[in-house]
């Protein structure tokens, strides 16, 4: 670039164009500068991680949404139980890609760049930039939110986390409890969502043990899900949900028209349950940001490197429920989940 | 510095798009959204060719997944990609914006497909980038820049070919087209043929620099075309606004420029510690403003300057 | 040279607009002729032009050149033996090249537009001498873009591209309409001096009386499609001005 800045001052003999390179390079210097302030925060050259004082985690989170929100509380969160407090031995950094691949790799070599202590990334893409990014470095990569770390090509080298495989099974065995006569399960992906991908195969695959059929529609965009609600209601008994980014963002239009026909709509997560789903055995994104948590003060405690740590999967699930929508709707709790059951209304 | 090591790979590697781009929008006048389908096309391309280890028929007509081949198919997908918006556009008759979004929208279902699935890492595999030839070549020394390197080797080896290219004879007609396509017909020559092997040409950069971009940071996602055009268009105008007074050929340098001070910019906007990172985009929008307004003033500020040098020296 | 036979055009047909504007039109010009064709508006000039030169259909006829039916080419294709300069200055060149590329670009009409040098230097003197007789300073400016040179300049260069290579005959479309009167008299000059050396069958459509009855051989006037006025050669020079309006 400087090389051509100058070949290109040396070609230009005309006195206007002479100033007009000068000001474009003092522009770009202006500009180099203004990256020279980030790199201020530069922190030391990783030595021994167990013996600084002071850490600085890149937090890298692929849009935004309230899921990928908890997962980031609950990492905070969960550092926080671990010793690492924002403001006294932890600084974090945390930059979001804005469902962007350009920006992911920006972020990730921007990280890379600052020698940060280790990169928490949340979801596949932004996961995959700092991989990539931090592959030739010491700088250990953390994710949460990943539903197959297996198929993102994330399970080898100096990168762990969580995964938030969905209890499939358990939601299915509610579904069943919950409506003993319904055969059709009816569900909204968005085909861009590989995490959506990986979870739909897996309910197609245990349906048929719960005596249900599946019938599921793609879409691509949130403008697509008026008409693709319209087109799938008639054919189903309820519905189900996955994390997916595109559907979750347009829940109350999801759950308005399925209300409308007495559909339930059972959700993946406490925040859908809030908004009007009937019932889930899901998982609670805070609990899967502070497993992540723990995991990540285990690294940076120095106890075991990521590439010592297998990726870890939620066990078991969490059981919401709406009572009010589950009122409307006619429905009721079969007595063996009674227990369990957290009822978002009663918050 | 690694950031600006960073920023460097990351501009000329987009370049490569931005300097498609350039050819429709600036040397054809033609808004081509194809390159929202085009770009991850190529990465789509790339992904399949690369991770289809079973095929037999794969193995042969790649070379045995010899990476700077694939390249090749890419390029020859993007230009395929062009000639389908090329054709709607001139024998059905639609309107260059239409056109592009057809086939940009086409290309969604048709890049899933290739790819197989909308997330496909290629972490472990040779890519332009990091393979033995590549690793024989370079010195233990330069090893990590080989993407700095081999960026701005093909992006600079572009370059070239397209400034020599945009002076033959064929180059000639092209930018005829893009001012006065009336002429061209007064040439004896085709002016829808023509302005279809300028779509074709561009698409075919941009589904390399896809590619090439895929190959970078080592995994395909379906979404990496949102947002290409914008990227692409704002790097061509930043670029050639700020080089406006310059002889023609120095444009495509000044397309290559502007990709750079994009990635600079969100770059800059990153760090900026009292924004949020929900701000960035503002930040980079205001930027871009700045930088524009900037390539303005600095004509305005010559004229003073020379004003009142002459009236200095006649006192 | 050139003969238009037969030709039927109706715009609209079927319509509330329908407007028939030539019905069994005719129309013969010889080798060397330089036609002027004046005409109020409406009267088929453009679309006459538009007609010979394939951008227009017509519903019945025959167009014919040398004895070749062209009526069914194409309209880039007849291009190869026409040459036109148009009322616009910046439509017969490109603006956003210079002059020398604008030259070597009309320079390989005919021929390939392959990936061979655009501009090939044993060309260049060839050029500026050409551009040097249009005494408009041209030739020192060979490196400028078209589009900062005045409408006078552009309109010489588009004259001396379409003729630059060799044509059956050259059109010109109401070509110093859009230029001022001392430059419109620049560029008739002009016109005939090269029309004159390299003997080119030429129609002019214009509606300066005063050029029609001052260049060419021979002016047809048009009225609603039809020949109203056809005079060729000594008594195209009983001709006045005023003659021609009181037929107007």
């Amino acid at each position: 670039m400087v090389l051509w800045i100058v070949v290109g001052g040396a070609i230009d003999r005309n006195k206007r164009e002479e100033i007009k390179m000068k000001k474009i390079f003092g522009l770009i210097l202006l500009l180099a500068v203004g990256l020279f302030t980030g790199c201020t925060k530069d922190t030391e050259a990783a030595k021994g991680l167990a013996e600084k004082k002071q850490y600085t985690i890149g937090i890298t989170q692929f849009g935004e949404h309230a899921s990928l929100d908890n997962c980031r509380e609950g990492l905070i969160g969960g550092l926080e139980e671990e010793g690492f407090v924002e403001g006294e031995n932890l600084t974090i950094i945390y930059e979001n890609a804005q469902f962007d691949t350009g920006t992911s790799n920006q972020i990730a070599q921007n990280f890379v760049s600052k020698k940060v202590d280790m990169i928490a990334a949340i979801a596949t893409p932004v996961a995959q930039s700092a991989f990539n990014a931090a592959k030739d470095t010491d700088i250990p990569v953390i994710f949460t939110a990943i539903t197959d770390p297996r198929a993102a090509m994330l399970t080898e080298g100096n990168v762990t986390g969580t995964s938030d495989k969905l209890p499939v099974e358990a939601q299915l065995k509610l579904i069943r409890a919950m409506l003993p006569k319904a055969k059709k399960i009816g569900i909204l992906y968005t085909t861009s969502e590989v995490n959506s991908l990986s979870t739909l195969e897996e309910y197609k695959s245990l349906a048929e043990h719960y005596n249900f059929e599946i019938i599921d529609m793609g879409i691509s965009a949130a403008a697509d899900i008026p008409l693709a609600m319209d087109r799938i209601l008639p054919q189903v008994d309820a519905m189900t949900n996955l994390i997916d980014n595109t559907v979750v963002g347009s829940l109350p239009v999801v759950v308005s028209k399925a209300n409308e026909k007495n559909i339930p709509v059972f959700g993946s997560e406490i925040e859908q349950v809030k908004l009007n789903c009937v019932a889930s055995e899901g998982i609670e994104y805070v609990e899967l940001g502070k497993q992540t948590g723990r995991m990540a003060a285990q690294i940076l405690r120095g106890e075991k490197t990521a590439d010592e740590i297998p990726y870890e999967v939620v066990e078991g699930s969490s059981l919401y429920i709406n009572s009010n929508v589950m009122d409307n709707l006619g429905l009721s709790l079969p007595l063996e989940y009674m227990d369990r059951a957290i009822d978002v209304v009663e918050n | 510095m690694d950031i600006l090591i960073g920023i460097l790979e990351q501009g000329l590697i987009y370049s490569i798009m931005a300097l498609g781009i350039y050819i429709t929008y600036k040397v054809l006048n033609f808004p081509d959204l194809t390159v929202d389908g085009s770009f991850p096309l190529g990465a789509a391309i790339t992904a399949s060719l690369m991770t289809n280890t079973d095929s037999a028929l794969i193995s042969s007509i790649t070379l045995g997944h010899n990476p700077y081949i694939i390249c090749i198919y890419a390029l020859i997908s993007g230009g395929i990609a062009g000639l389908i918006t090329g054709i709607i556009h001139v024998k059905f008759k639609v309107r260059d914006l239409i056109s592009g979004i057809i086939t940009m929208t086409g290309l969604y279902s048709i890049n899933l497909r290739i790819a197989g699935s909308a997330n496909v890492p290629i972490f472990n595999m040779d890519t332009i980038f990091s393979n033995n030839f590549v690793y024989n070549l370079f010195p233990k020394a330069l090893l990590k820049y080989n993407v700095l390197i081999i960026g701005f080797a093909i992006t600079f080896g572009i370059k070239l070919i397209l400034d020599i290219y945009l002076r033959t004879k064929s180059g000639y007609l092209l930018r005829a087209v893009g001012t006065n396509s009336v002429l061209v017909t007064t040439l004896a020559k085709d002016s829808g043929n023509v302005k279809i092997l300028g779509i074709v040409i561009a698409n075919s950069l941009v589904a390399l620099g896809g590619s090439i971009m895929m190959q970078q940071q080592g995994f395909f996602e379906i979404t990496m075309g949102t947002g290409a055009m914008v990227l692409g268009l704002a790097s061509v105008i930043i670029g050639t606004n700020l080089f406006k007074k310059i002889n023609f050929v120095k444009a495509t340098t000044a397309v290559i420029f502007g990709s750079m001070i994009y990635k600079a910019s969100m770059s800059v906007a990153m760090d900026i510690s009292f924004t949020k990172a929900s701000d960035m985009r503002l930040v980079t929008s205001i930027l871009f403003l700045i930088i524009l307004i900037a390539g303005q003033v600095k004509n305005k500020k010559v004229k003073i300057f020379v004003r009142v040098k002459e009236y200095l020296q006649d006192i | 040279m050139l003969e238009l036979k037969n030709i039927y055009k109706t715009f609209n047909e079927g319509t509330v607009n329908e407007s028939k504007l030539f019905s069994d039109f005719n129309l013969k010009v010889e080798k060397n002729d330089f036609v002027s064709i004046v005409g109020n508006n409406g009267s088929g000039k453009t679309s006459l032009i538009n007609i010979i030169c394939g951008s227009l259909d017509i519903d019945k006829g025959q167009i014919i050149v040398k004895g070749e039916d062209i009526t069914k080419k194409k309209d880039f294709l007849r291009y190869q033996n026409i040459g036109r300069v148009y009322q616009d200055p910046s439509m017969g060149t490109c603006t956003e090249m210079t002059v020398l590329e604008n030259m070597a670009l009309a320079d390989n009409k005919g021929k390939s537009y392959n990936l061979g040098r655009g501009t090939r230097k044993n060309r260049i003197s060839y050029y500026k001498e050409s551009l040097s007789k249009l005494n408009l300073g041209l030739e020192n400016k060979l490196n400028i873009k078209v589009g900062e040179l005045s409408g006078g300049q552009r309109q010489g260069m588009a004259l001396l591209m379409a003729t630059m290579t060799p044509i059956e005959f050259l059109i010109l479309d109401e070509h110093t309409a859009a230029l001022d009167p001392k430059t419109a008299d620049i560029v008739m000059e002009l016109t005939c001096k090269v029309v004159r050396e390299k003997n080119i069958t030429t129609i002019m459509v214009t509606h300066n009386i005063k050029y029609a009855l001052e260049y060419g051989n021979r002016i047809i006037m048009l009225n609603q499609g039809r020949i109203a006025l056809d005079r060729t050669n000594e008594e195209k020079e009983d001709l006045t001005v005023d003659k021609v309006f009181s037929i107007y």
